[in-house]
């Protein structure tokens, strides 16, 4: 039984934690995020397993696991209230060449990232060339360049 | 505003601060949602922000709880209790982990060069595990609910007995350590999950 609520909590934890840090937290792996987040896995499988390292119960977390997952990605689907609550929505930052200042604030970015975007996916040099820059459910930022 | 310092009113202020920021900032034109090229609902955009911001604070509380031994081992958890009449004394974590270790010493006077009777009893070793108990006592026997060991005073009168104990349980725990004539001294421990 344990093995099961084990498993549920920490998924639960772990989902709440990610909300907490934001979308764009994992979405561009820099070195460090790479680092911390093989701590982080380090830490849950702590967690998760115990001091049981049977294969049953690694059978029995990894079952919790997926099968909390499907049950979200069918609830996902079913309701769009549930779907907004767990991927969020698409946020536009940069609107005809403007920077939106006060959504970069609360979003955490600073130019420069948008820039950074704006150059692996486009070869944008320039703000104003930026017709759109919109932060994806995923955390990455998607770049829509002004026409002509 | 006026907050004292206390990490809870501390907590407090920056949330009432944060929520009055967010609500400042509603009108502002940049917060407006867009229909092109997406659909934006910015009231709740602002809403997952503000769960964002008003989250990072209470990880930072946390994360000060952890540091003050909320979550064991530290100025809040590590407990030194004496009984009544000074014949025992106990020093033990008030808060445990499961599956985690920590050390137990419990320090008992009495007359030079005898044997003392001394009751660990209560949920102890209902919610712990001893996994070492130093130095091996000279006898020992179980009670109801409990175990009673005889332990030997040196030639001042003290004995010291160290216990390694590992949480297996959850939740509150309340012990009592004993000697015969003495109220001893009684324990609250809280396992955490």
């Amino acid at each position: 039984m344990d093995s099961v609520l084990r498993a549920a909590a920490m998924y639960v934890a772990l989902m709440v934690l990610f909300k907490i840090a934001g979308r764009r937290s994992l979405a561009e792996l820099t070195t460090f995020d790479f680092v911390l987040l093989m701590i982080i896995g380090e830490a849950t499988q702590q967690a998760l397993l115990g001091d049981d390292f049977s294969l049953t119960n690694s059978m029995l977390v990894i079952v919790t696991l997926i099968a909390i997952d499907v049950g979200f990605s069918l609830l996902k689907q079913r309701s769009g209230w549930v779907s907004r609550l767990i991927d969020g929505e698409p946020t536009i930052i940069v609107e005809n060449g403007k920077l939106l200042h006060q959504r970069l604030r609360h979003a955490r970015l600073v130019e420069a990232d948008i820039m950074e975007a704006a150059r692996s996916s486009q070869g944008i040099e320039k703000l104003e060339e930026i017709k759109f820059a919109i932060i994806e459910r995923n955390g990455k930022i998607s770049i829509i360049a002004q026409e002509g | 505003m006026h907050y004292d310092g206390y990490p809870i009113s501390i907590v407090r202020h920056c949330l009432e601060s944060e929520v009055k920021m967010m609500k400042d900032d509603a009108e502002h034109p940049d917060l407006q949602s867009r229909d092109y090229p997406i659909c934006e609902d910015m009231s709740y955009q602002m809403k997952v922000w503000r769960f964002e911001r008003i989250g990072w604070y209470l990880l930072v509380l946390l994360m000060v709880c952890g540091l003050i031994g909320l979550f064991s081992r530290g100025l809040l958890s590590t407990r030194d209790v004496n009984s009544m009449d000074g014949s025992v004394r106990v020093e033990y974590e008030m808060f445990h982990r499961n599956g985690s270790m920590n050390s137990m010493k419990i320090s008992v006077n009495g007359k030079p060069e005898t044997q003392i009777e001394l009751d660990l009893s209560g949920e102890m070793l209902e919610g712990f595990s001893i996994e070492s108990l130093q130095p091996e006592p000279l006898r020992s026997r179980s009670l109801s609910q409990g175990m009673r060991v005889w332990v030997q005073t040196d030639n001042q009168g003290q004995a010291t007995l160290y216990l390694t104990l590992r949480g297996d349980g959850l939740g509150f725990f309340r012990s009592h350590v004993t000697t015969p004539g003495s109220p001893g001294v009684t324990l609250n421990q809280f396992i955490f999950p």
